[in-house]
Formats: C-alpha cells, sequence, structure tokens
C-alpha cells in the first residue's frame, strides 16, 4: 500500500545547482523556479529528463561551466554559456543542451538539440514532459499571462493591465 | 514562500504569551507517550523552557487557530522537507478534528468536562454551526445565529421539533439544489450507496465566518450588490483568533444495528422538490452515519486556506487494494462481489437523478493514488498520524465511533504569502501540496487518472473559482452563491 | 441495440442522429414533453469528467481545436506524432492537421494543393481547388464541445439577402420569430451581454432587440486589447465602393455577446479567462452540449446509443421506416468490431452537422440519396471564409489573456456593398499571435535558438537570461490579431458528394469535397485585407500579416488554404462553420427543408443544423443552429400530437 520514495536520482544540491543554472539561464528568479518547498519538483523532473537526452556526462559538463562563472551577474552566466556572441548555427553542442534546458522551463517541452537531430535543425519538438511542466510553462509569465488552459485568476482580469513582471517571477534587474 | 526563520520566531512569541496548547489537556493517559513519538521527528527539539513543544496530535478542545510548525533542520531534502510539514499539517487536521467533534457546552464551544468519545459517540461542536440554508434564507432575510432553523421546509414540519437537524443536499447535483458547491455537472454526480439510496451533504460556518458575512450583509442578493471591495475572511491565529471555518459533511443513511461504527445523528432528510427529473419533495426523519468531513479554516499562514479531509475507514478501497485483491468484505460504497467488468469503479450514476426513488445502480468507488508522481509524503503522512490518532481515540475509550475515521490529507499552500494572512502576489494559489486531493465521497468523479491541472480536484484550484452570485471572488468559498 | 421489430410499432417517438447542439436540444424539449427519444451517436460516451481530455490537451504538441478530444493525432510519439488513418478508424472526421492531407490522413476527399485562380464561364474571377478548412468532431457533446462561445445575432438584412441585394436567397423565416428564438436559445446557453452595449449597431448596421428584452446575464467585460483597438478606430470610418462612392461606414468595437458565465449559472462556474475557449474550457465556464444533454437524460425519456453510426435512412416512398446503423468497438485484442442494426421511430432527426447529415443522406437509399428531389443536399457548401491578419501594436495591449475573444468591429457587418461584395465580421482575438503563427512558443525558439519563423527575429540573434525575458516581453505583450468572418456566395459547385474510392474502417465512404471562392468572396477578401491595414495603420501598429502584407520567405512555396487574387497573395482558413448544405427555402424544388427544418420530401424526416442556412452573413452559427432546433422541437412536439 505505500510508495517507495524514489532511491538514487540526484543528490539535493545538484537539483538546486540546476535550478540555479535554470534561474540564470531564463531570466527568472532562483526562488520562483525552485521555492524552499516545491510541490511539483519541477527542477528535479527537468534536470532528469534532460540527462536522460543528453547523458549524464553532457549535463555534468554544462553545470560545471555553470559553476565555474556562479558568481558572476546572471545576464553574463546565461550569455557565457549560451554563446550568443558565436553566430547562430556554429554554436556548441553545450550551448544548445542550455538552449533545450531554457525551452523545457519556458515551454514545458523537450525539443531536441539541433545536433541531435538528423539535418542539424533546431526547434524540433520531441514531446510536452508532463501536463504539470505545461501548466507551469514560463513564457506566459514572460507575456505577463498564464497558460491557455490554466488561469490562476479571477473574472475580469483581462480588463485591467497585469502586474509587473517581477510579481510574475521575471528577474527584472542586473544580478541575481 | 515559507520565510521559515521568521515563522519559527513568531511561533516562539507567541506561545510565550500563553499556556502552551498542546499541555492544556483534560486527563487523559497517553498524551505524553504519543507526543514523545512525533517528538523524535523533529530534530531540532530545543531545551529551553521557553521553546514550545513540536506539533503534537493532542486530545484538546482547542481549534488550533493555525497550524504549528515545527522546525525543518538545514541540509534536509525535499523528501525530509515534507515529510516535517506535511507532518505538521496534518497534526494540525487531527486537533482540528478532534476538537470540532468535541462534545459541546452550552455555548457551543468544546465542553473542557467532557472527551471526545468518552461514552463512544458525542454530539459535536461543528454540528452547532450554521447550516447554511439557515445562512442565506428566502427573500434574502437577515440570519440569525442561534435558534432553531428558521426555513423549514413544509413537507418536513408534521415530524420536526425545533432543534431538529434537517439535511438536504444531495451531491453537487445542480438539478437538486438552486446552487450547488461544486459547479461541474458532467463530471459530478450523486453517490449512491450498496442499498440505492443518495448520500446527503451538509455544509456550515462557524461564528466568525458568519459574522463576517452577516456584517457584511452578503447573505442576499441585494447586499451582495452594493459590496465593495475585495471578500476577505477573517484569518485563524496560532493560539489566538479561532478565523473563519467551513465544514462540508457527508452522511448516509444506516440501520440502526450499525451505529457502533458511525458517528450519527437523527436527522430529516429532505429533498426539495423538482421539475427535471420531475417529482414532488419528501421528508422523512432517519438515521444517517458520517462519512466524510471536509474542514476549510482560513489562516494567517494560509490565505489560500487549510483543506483536511476526513473519511470513514469502511468507505472505500483503494486502487492498489483493489489490484492486489486484499478486500475487506464490506464496504460503504463498494462492492467486492462484483467485477470490475460488471462494475466499473468510479462511475457516475446514469441520469434521471432522483433521490426519492430506491436506485437500482450503486456506486463502485475506488481510492485513486492522486498523490503518486511527487506527492507521495503526503501518503506517508497520513498514514502515520493516522496511527498516532487512533492510539489517542481509542485509549479514550476503545468503543469510541472516532475511531472509525481517518485523514486522507491535508492541502496547504507551501508559499502563502506573508504569514499574516496576505497571499504572495507571485503565487496566487500558494503553491498547494499535494497537487491533487480529493475524498472519495464528495469529489468522487475527479480523482483521474489521468491527474490533469485545473480538473482533478485540488481544493486551491478549484475554490479559486469561487464567487458570489455577482462575479467577485468570494475568497475560496461557494457558500457566498447560495444568496437569494 | 434492438432491431426494428417491422411489426409497426415503432420504438421511440424520435430517433435523433448525432448528440451535439441541434440534437440535444431537440431530445430535451421532446423529453420534457413526455416523448420518448433515442439519440445514436457515432462517437464515444461524454466522459464523467474533462481529465482526459484537458490531459489530452496539455500533452497535445499542436493544440488545435481537435486536440483534446478521441482519435487524435499529434500527442504522443517522436516529432509532431502520428495522425490516424481514416480508413481504418469508425469514425473519422476533418481535422486541421489534415487540412491537405492526402486520404491516408485526411477524412475528407479534397483537394491538397494551394488554390487554382481561374476565370468562370461569364468571365468572373474564382479560385478553385480550395480545401475546405473547418472541422468538426463526432463524439458525445459534438462540435461544440470546442466553439469559441460567441452569439452575436444576425441582422434584419441577413436574412434577406435576396429582397434587400438582390443575390442569394431570403431566409423562409420573419426576423421577428428568429428573435423570439434567439431569446430561447440564449437562455439555454447562458448569454452574456447587455442590450445597452449594442445600442450604437442599431444606426450601424440595423440590429434590434424586441422592446425590454434582456440578456440572461451582465456582459463579460473588455479586454485591454478591445479597449486598445477601440481607442486607436476612434473617429474612424471607411468608405464605401462604386456606386457607395461618398458613404462613410463607421469603424468602433463592440462587446462580443457570449455564451459563458459572468455569474453561476446553471450551476457552472464564472469564467476565469483561461484563454481556451477553443479547444476546451477547462471549467465549463463556456457552455456545451453536454450541459443540454444532461437535461434531456434528466427527464427520463431520453437515452443515447454511442458508437452508433448511422448507415441509411430507409424510406418507402416519402415515409422514413428505420434507422440502420452499425455499433462498433474494438476487442481486447484492439481490433475493429461492428454489428448492424436498426431502429424505429415515428419521426427521425438527421443532426450530425452539415457535412456528414450531407453523406448521409447521399448515402441512403442504396446510395441513390433521400429527400433530395432540389438536387440541393450536399451542394451549397460554406463556411464563413476566415482572413487572419496580425501586428505589433505600439504599446503592450498584453494578449494571452481572457477569453479568446471579447469584442470585435460589427458595424461593417452591412451595407449597400453585399449587392456586390461579401460583409464581414471583426473579431478581435485576445491570444496574442496564437492563432496567426503558433506563439508564444514560435517567437521563443527563435529568440533561443536564433531562427526567424516569427519574422520578430530577422537577425537571426540568441538569447537567454533576462534579456531573452525582456525581449519576449515586449513583443508578446504587443501582440494582437483581427480574424474576420467573411460571409460566403451558396454555390452549386462547393458541395459534398459520396467519395467512389475511400471508406473509413467502417467501410463507410467518405465525403468527397470540391471548393472554392467565388468573385464575391473575393472582393470581400480584398477589401478585408485592406480594412484590416488601415486599422492598423490608423493604431500605429506594425502589420505582419502573411502572405498578403509581409511575402512568405523565398524557400516557401504557397500550400494549402493560399490563393492568388489580383495579383496579391492570401491565405484562407476555415472559422470552423460548416454550413448550407442543406439548406432551407419555401419552394421544393431549390430547398431541402422548411423553416422547421422539415424535409420537403420525406414527410416524417427533419434535417436539422447549419446545412439548413440558405446564406450564411457574418455571425457565428451556433446561437441560430440553436434556435431552429428549438423551432424544430415545437414542429416535431406538434407533428406527434398529443
Amino acid at each position: 500500500m505505500t510508495t517507495t520514495p524514489s532511491t538514487g536520482g540526484p543528490s539535493d544540491s545538484v537539483v538546486q545547482d540546476f535550478a540555479d543554472m535554470s534561474a540564470a539561464l531564463t531570466g527568472f528568479q532562483s526562488s520562483f523556479l525552485r521555492p524552499f518547498l516545491d510541490p511539483t519538483n519541477l527542477s528535479e523532473v527537468f534536470y532528469n529528463f534532460a540527462v536522460a537526452q543528453v547523458g549524464q556526462t553532457a549535463m555534468d559538463d554544462l553545470l560545471n561551466a555553470f559553476r565555474a562563472i556562479q558568481k558572476e551577474p546572471a545576464q553574463k552566466i546565461a550569455d557565457t554559456l549560451l554563446e550568443v556572441k558565436i553566430p547562430t548555427g556554429k554554436e556548441s553542442s553545450q550551448a544548445q543542451i542550455a538552449q533545450a534546458i531554457i525551452l523545457m522551463w519556458y515551454l514545458g517541452s523537450w525539443y531536441t538539440p539541433a545536433y541531435q537531430t538528423a539535418n542539424n535543425q533546431p526547434g524540433q519538438v520531441l514531446q510536452v514532459i508532463s501536463s504539470q511542466a505545461y501548466t507551469k510553462s514560463l513564457v506566459w509569465n514572460v507575456a505577463q499571462a498564464h497558460p491557455m488552459g490554466f488561469s490562476a485568476f479571477t473574472f475580469g482580469y483581462w480588463s485591467q493591465p497585469p502586474a509587473g513582471l517581477n510579481t510574475f517571477g521575471v528577474n527584472t534587474g542586473g544580478g541575481q | 514562500m515559507r520565510k521559515f526563520a521568521t515563522i519559527t520566531l513568531l511561533v516562539l512569541a507567541v506561545a510565550c504569551k500563553k499556556e502552551t496548547p498542546a499541555t492544556d489537556t483534560t486527563a487523559s493517559t497517553d498524551t505524553t507517550s504519543s507526543t514523545a513519538t512525533t517528538a523524535t521527528t523533529t530534530t531540532t527539539a530545543t531545551t529551553t523552557s521557553t521553546a514550545p513543544p513540536p506539533p503534537a496530535i493532542v486530545l484538546s478542545a482547542n481549534i488550533p487557530g493555525d497550524v504549528q510548525e515545527g522546525s525543518i533542520p538545514p541540509g534536509s531534502d525535499r523528501n525530509q522537507k515534507f515529510a516535517i510539514a506535511q507532518g505538521d499539517f496534518d497534526i494540525y487536521s487531527w486537533n482540528t478534528f478532534i476538537a470540532l467533534n468535541w462534545p459541546p457546552g452550552p455555548d457551543g464551544k468544546g465542553d473542557p468536562k467532557k472527551t471526545i468519545g468518552q461514552n463512544g459517540d458525542n454530539d459535536t461542536v461543528w454540528e452547532h454551526y450554521r447550516d447554511v440554508a439557515d445562512v442565506f434564507l428566502p427573500g434574502g432575510a437577515v440570519p440569525t445565529w442561534n435558534g432553531p432553523e428558521p426555513n423549514v421546509p413544509p413537507e418536513c414540519k408534521a415530524d420536526y421539533t425545533p432543534g431538529e437537524r434537517i439535511i438536504t443536499q444531495v451531491g453537487k447535483t445542480p438539478n437538486v439544489l438552486t446552487v450547488s458547491e461544486f459547479s461541474q455537472p458532467f463530471n459530478t454526480g450523486p453517490l449512491i450507496d450498496q442499498n440505492g439510496v443518495y448520500t446527503r451533504y451538509e455544509i456550515l460556518v462557524n461564528k466568525p465566518m458568519f459574522d463576517y458575512i452577516l456584517s457584511n450583509t452578503l447573505y442576499s442578493k441585494a447586499g451582495q450588490k452594493v459590496f465593495s471591495g475585495a471578500v476577505k475572511f477573517p484569518c485563524g491565529v496560532l493560539g489566538g483568533a479561532e478565523g473563519a471555518i467551513m465544514v462540508k459533511s457527508s452522511w448516509m443513511v444506516i440501520d440502526p444495528s450499525e451505529k457502533a461504527r458511525f458517528h450519527t445523528a437523527n436527522v430529516l432528510v429532505y429533498t426539495p422538490a423538482s421539475t427535471n427529473p420531475k417529482y414532488a419533495a419528501s421528508c422523512s426523519k432517519k438515521m444517517v452515519g458520517l462519512v466524510g468531513l471536509h474542514v476549510g479554516h482560513k489562516t494567517n499562514l494560509a490565505p489560500q486556506w487549510l483543506w483536511s479531509t476526513f473519511e470513514h475507514v469502511d468507505n472505500v478501497p483503494t486502487e492498489e487494494e483493489v489490484a492486489s485483491g486484499k478486500l475487506k468484505t464490506k464496504y460503504n460504497y463498494y462492492n467486492p462481489k462484483c467485477t470490475s467488468t460488471d462494475c466499473p469503479p468510479n462511475k457516475v450514476p446514469p441520469r434521471p437523478w432522483n433521490p426519492t426513488q430506491v436506485a437500482a445502480f450503486h456506486s463502485q468507488i475506488v481510492r485513486m493514488n492522486m498523490f503518486k508522481g511527487g506527492s507521495e509524503f503526503a501518503f506517508t503522512s497520513a498514514a502515520k498520524h493516522n496511527a498516532e490518532a487512533l492510539k489517542l481515540l481509542v485509549g479514550v475509550n476503545t468503543n469510541s465511533v472516532w475511531k472509525n475515521y481517518e485523514l486522507v490529507s491535508t492541502m496547504w499552500p507551501t508559499s502563502p504569502g506573508n504569514g499574516l494572512c496576505t497571499a504572495d502576489p507571485q503565487f496566487p494559489l500558494g503553491e498547494p501540496a499535494p497537487s491533487y486531493l480529493a475524498n472519495t465521497t464528495l469529489e468522487t468523479y475527479i480523482q483521474g487518472p489521468p491527474l490533469a491541472p485545473n480538473v482533478s480536484s485540488n481544493c486551491i484550484e478549484c475554490h479559486n473559482n469561487a464567487t458570489m452570485t455577482t462575479p467577485v471572488h468570494s475568497d475560496f468559498t461557494y457558500v457566498l452563491q447560495r444568496a437569494k | 441495440m434492438s432491431n426494428g421489430n417491422g411489426s409497426g410499432n415503432p420504438q421511440y417517438d424520435v430517433v435523433i442522429v448525432g448528440a451535439g447542439v441541434s440534437g440535444n436540444l431537440i431530445a430535451k424539449q421532446l423529453g420534457l414533453a413526455g416523448k420518448k427519444v433515442l439519440i445514436l451517436e457515432a462517437g464515444p460516451a461524454v466522459p464523467d469528467s474533462r481529465e482526459q481530455y484537458m490531459e489530452n490537451f496539455y500533452l497535445a504538441l499542436a493544440k488545435t481545436p481537435e486536440s483534446p478530444y478521441p482519435s487524435l493525432a499529434g500527442r504522443t510519439g517522436p516529432g509532431v506524432g502520428t495522425l490516424p488513418n481514416p480508413s481504418v478508424i469508425p469514425t473519422p472526421r476533418a481535422t486541421v492537421l489534415s487540412i491537405g492531407g492526402k486520404p491516408d490522413v485526411s477524412h475528407l476527399i479534397q483537394s491538397e494543393t494551394a488554390g487554382v485562380s481561374g476565370t468562370t464561364p461569364d468571365n468572373q474571377p474564382e479560385v478553385r481547388q480550395l480545401q475546405f478548412s473547418s472541422t468538426y468532431d463526432r463524439i458525445g457533446g459534438g462540435t461544440a464541445w470546442h466553439w469559441l462561445g460567441s452569439v452575436p445575432r444576425l441582422v434584419p438584412h441577413d436574412l434577406t439577402m435576396k429582397t434587400t441585394y438582390d443575390v442569394f436567397y431570403d431566409w423562409p423565416i420573419e426576423y421577428s420569430e428568429m428573435q423570439r428564438l434567439w431569446g430561447l436559445a440564449e437562455s439555454e446557453i447562458g448569454v452574456a451581454a447587455s442590450v445597452a452595449q449594442q445600442q450604437p449597431l442599431q444606426a450601424a448596421i440595423g440590429m434590434t432587440y424586441p422592446p425590454g428584452y434582456q440578456y440572461p446575464m451582465g456582459p463579460i467585460p473588455s479586454s485591454v486589447v478591445d479597449q486598445t483597438v477601440s481607442n486607436g478606430v476612434s473617429g474612424m470610418s471607411v468608405p464605401g465602393e462604386g456606386s457607395e462612392g461618398g458613404k462613410e461606414y463607421s469603424v468602433f468595437v463592440t462587446n462580443t455577446p457570449a455564451g459563458r458565465n459572468s455569474e453561476p449559472y446553471q450551476d457552472r462556474r464564472v469564467c476565469a479567462g483561461n484563454t481556451n475557449c477553443i479547444p476546451i474550457c477547462p471549467i465549463q465556464a463556456k457552455w456545451d452540449p453536454t450541459v443540454t444533454l444532461g437535461d434531456a437524460l434528466n427527464t427520463g425519456n431520453v437515452t443515447v446509443s454511442y458508437q452508433s453510426v448511422a448507415t441509411n435512412i430507409a424510406v418507402d416512398g416519402n415515409n422514413v421506416t428505420q434507422i440502420d446503423y452499425l455499433q462498433w468497438s474494438y476487442d481486447a485484442n484492439g481490433n475493429l468490431q461492428s454489428t448492424p442494426a436498426s431502429v424505429t421511430g415515428k419521426i427521425y432527426v438527421a443532426a450530425c452537422h452539415a457535412i456528414e447529415n450531407a453523406k448521409l443522406l447521399l448515402l441512403s437509399n442504396d446510395q441513390e440519396g433521400i429527400a433530395n428531389k432540389s438536387d440541393q443536399v450536399g451542394r451549397n457548401l460554406m463556411d464563413h471564409v476566415l482572413y487572419l491578419a496580425w501586428a505589433l501594436a505600439p504599446a503592450p495591449v498584453w494578449g494571452y489573456r481572457g477569453p479568446l475573444a471579447t469584442g470585435g468591429i460589427e458595424s461593417l457587418r452591412d451595407g449597400e456593398f453585399r449587392t456586390n461584395r461579401a460583409a464581414f465580421r471583426m473579431e478581435i482575438g485576445n491570444e496574442g499571435w496564437n492563432f496567426a503563427c503558433g506563439d508564444p512558443y514560435t517567437t521563443t525558439l527563435d529568440f533561443v535558438t536564433g531562427t526567424n519563423g516569427s519574422q520578430l527575429n530577422p537577425g537571426a540573434t540568441r538569447l537567454g537570461g533576462t534579456a531573452l525575458a525582456m525581449t519576449l516581453n515586449d513583443r508578446l505583450t504587443r501582440q494582437f490579431r483581427f480574424g474576420l468572418l467573411l460571409e460566403q456566395a451558396p454555390q452549386a459547385d462547393n458541395c459534398v458528394t459520396i467519395d467512389k474510392n475511400n471508406t473509413d474502417g467502417l467501410g463507410i465512404p467518405r465525403p468527397h469535397v470540391d471548393y472554392g471562392l467565388d468573385k464575391y468572396t473575393l472582393e470581400g477578401f480584398r477589401v478585408a485585407a485592406d480594412t484590416c491595414s488601415a486599422i492598423f495603420q490608423q493604431m500605429g501598429a506594425q502589420e505582419f500579416t502573411q502572405p498578403t502584407v509581409n511575402p512568405y520567405p523565398p524557400d516557401k512555396k504557397p500550400g494549402p488554404g493560399d490563393f492568388n487574387y489580383e495579383g496579391k497573395m492570401y491565405h484562407m482558413y476555415g472559422a470552423g462553420h460548416i454550413m448550407g448544405t442543406h439548406r432551407m427555402g419555401t419552394d421544393p424544388c431549390t430547398s431541402v427543408v422548411d423553416a422547421t427544418q422539415k424535409s420537403h420530401d420525406v414527410q416524417n424526416l427533419w434535417i436539422v443544423g447549419s446545412g439548413s442556412f440558405p446564406t450564411v452573413a457574418t455571425a457565428n452559427p451556433t446561437l441560430t443552429i440553436m434556435a431552429l432546433a428549438f423551432k424544430s422541437a415545437e414542429a416535431i412536439t406538434a407533428a406527434l400530437g398529443a
């Protein structure tokens, strides 16, 4: 009758690093992505999903690259890991994995990194990771709205402008 | 977000002001050993005399004003954090259940000279709360807190003695009630017992909730129309104000020979007339047994309210029990002899829904596992605290009817806001845990699978859609919709 | 289900094919009147909760109107998933993802390429070989599970196109009668609107209400998008054309009456702005036909037989004798099984929407067809041809909030120009560029991976962190779109026929569709596009409409829905409004049904739904579908006698 808790899996500090890296990549506050008490536990779900797609080594490499610069300002971390200065199409596979992580958070889905596709093209969706990943996806927060199909707002809210972006968890400042 | 250090200090500060509620018990023998048991899970048990004891289930008539949060050691992982946190809320739920089901004194509060279940069964505090049928009166008339039901249907008058209870509701079915608590007609329906009799419901509000409705004239449509601003029910405070509490109970008609296993009441079961399906009103005296209890409580640490739900232990098997074949011989809402082909589980009864007739259809209900996929801590905590509470209750009287009730779980906001009754705008729903929760007698048909956000039972998500008769947000309660 | 016993005693008073808007409403009214009704529904039962449908939606890769509903595509598997093959499933139907597809993907057998521009024998421009692009569902509750919920009424001239503008046909119903019927429908659905807010439309397009009429609920509040457009077009007008030169048509925004709750109604919740009306409202604040079906079942006089596909309406002379159908299921090995059966009634109702109604009638009587002395069954297939225009506003309008649409520009829906060209209704979308280009996904992918699907990232920039969030915020919050519902001319050669080569999983022949646009609608299209551009310009908005204003990138070839007209390229969508295939009229030689939707030719057969519309004007059809169903129910009840 009991369900056994999952053994194995990433340690809490690894998941926290993943969440902190995700915060820098996505431009959201880390405490918003992974609150102290996190019922939906998306950080761990996304970490595990990404590892299953790209392999543990690639994930470890990316996290280590993050750890090496994690004291930098958040925007700098994002720009470095994403190699934004490298022309599109020439960025490394690691940068593409960082892109895929942003897309998990923003869109709730896994988009196969270009380097893993037959035609080296980005943007090919594999699947929606889960319904909770969709209802908590963040691009809608960036739009100061809500996922279509899941509104926590109340009648008539749409006739007024929304609250500010920082209410939606976005890191609007420069630091972390 | 749970700002932990601040809240702990708050608890300590409050606790120092008065006697710690946990020790203010009447003569019961086993409380110390059970508090010792719970204390082992909170590792930072302090030894100074000013520190309150860690949260524990106690036999007390004091309704907790809020959850008491134990401390979470630094470095705890997610499972450990939730084991402690969910445990705190389940302890709160049990303490609330015990206090609400405490025998009342003449003032309606729990009588400190008595103990719950000391004579087997007992009258309860919450059954003296005000039934919403007597708050939202025809014509929007002004309700009173005390006194007999003013709204006695003519069909009941013959059998009615003043003070007698009348229970009315049949499921969250729109065609029987003028207004229904749950507004999804296609996926709610009546719950029909093994005798083909409909399960009945009651909704009651405590005095603070009643007073807020009264003083803001929210008991009538006209009053709601002129109300301006936001509806904001009062919050409970740990060791202080009670705050708004609403109770929803589900009842099954039982034979008197079964009464030892239930908290029972002799009531008038009233069915209002209906045009579609077509039947006349009727009223009859019945003995009913409590099969489900929802408690919604607004508190400082839960502006999205705390949601505790209890069920009779014989209600239904779990899906795991059905799969393994480990079934009891008898359930309130499941026939162990009927196969899943002949009796597919959790199906809504076919229409027409007519509670005045004995139905050929009997509900075959199974408790689905709504905690898998990340909320398993809810299951573990409920099992643990049910065992502790059982021990306490049986310790009062081995024939206590209250031993037949178990906590399903407590839903609580993990990011509730500033701890002073105000939600965090980043988390308007407070990020509830567990992610889904249902009482098989009250949210029978939205237990999944699949578990879909915004549809599968989540107290806070659904109650966030509640409004008055005007579309104004009604602060997580559907009762205000009943105004006439 | 039992067989017709042939003894002369019908098993039911009425047998209805289709558990959708019309079928459920007629069943409810008949059930309340004590009549015994059987509904044959081709598809699966209404589920006990919408958990599965919502989960389907959440997991769908392409959140099309059909995405929550059974036998759906695009949900699982690598890439964009696999579309079901209509030739092996029991209830295939038209879907968005199958438009332009081959028969192994598209239920409708029709063109697979871009539209072909040409001229008619009398030298008028036309486009043929267009895909009919509106879709439907075959499930308990029907297509209106995923209707938008907009319920504007028709205007008086909409019913008198022949008398007023000397084009097409008049409806055989007076406007005052439609007003009575709309009132019934608005109460059944639960419509939120204010007569006072509609008042400016009286002068503009002749909209009137009976004196003292009140909608069941107060209006749904306008969105910030509506308010912005309204302010932007303040004082604006568009000129009449041709003989109307000198006349100015005022352009202003009106709140749209809606079949969604602005207060608790029918014990359903109030709208919470889930912005998901299409494809599914998670909380049923928007009415759908399962509400009415529940009422029908509560009468105790209505039965529904699911997974029952009608194959033949058997007639003896001008009398239906029985309906033959196939009862299908999947066995334990996943193989499709079906059992033939039949059922008898005193009166029969075909209510399975305009394409399947036509198909069933044409298939009946050994594919000789029934109820078709007029030769109009299947003909005059019409849609509201949809022109989509989208732009970036100069300042945030905050789309992706509220119901999908709360306002529109109604003031161009009528005028003398309707002698020459189609009118249109302008719907203001609240969902940003979701319909227009699959946003917010497309723009997000653009700025993360460096593509330019949205046209907003021509520099192939890649961003992350706060820079990404702020850039997306700037673009997404300024996105908005118009959807213009263009009236379509009834054309005999726009038609549904029986395909000779393709059958479904039950062996039933599938519909073949020929479709295109004539000059009447093409001219409307041209004006629609120009009007949108003028409004965007007036608002200071930057237009991005493809391919009309912003051409396709050079590597993209025209595809399904694309066509050329007078040197400009356009893309048409279906509005989801399938109409005309069994039109009503007073003359049995030129119409299929009378004003109550009773067949002229078969005395105990009603053929109901938007297929009965002789002309389509510009109003979303569901309100009128239900209004006509009330009239049919009254006529059927009277025909059954006491």
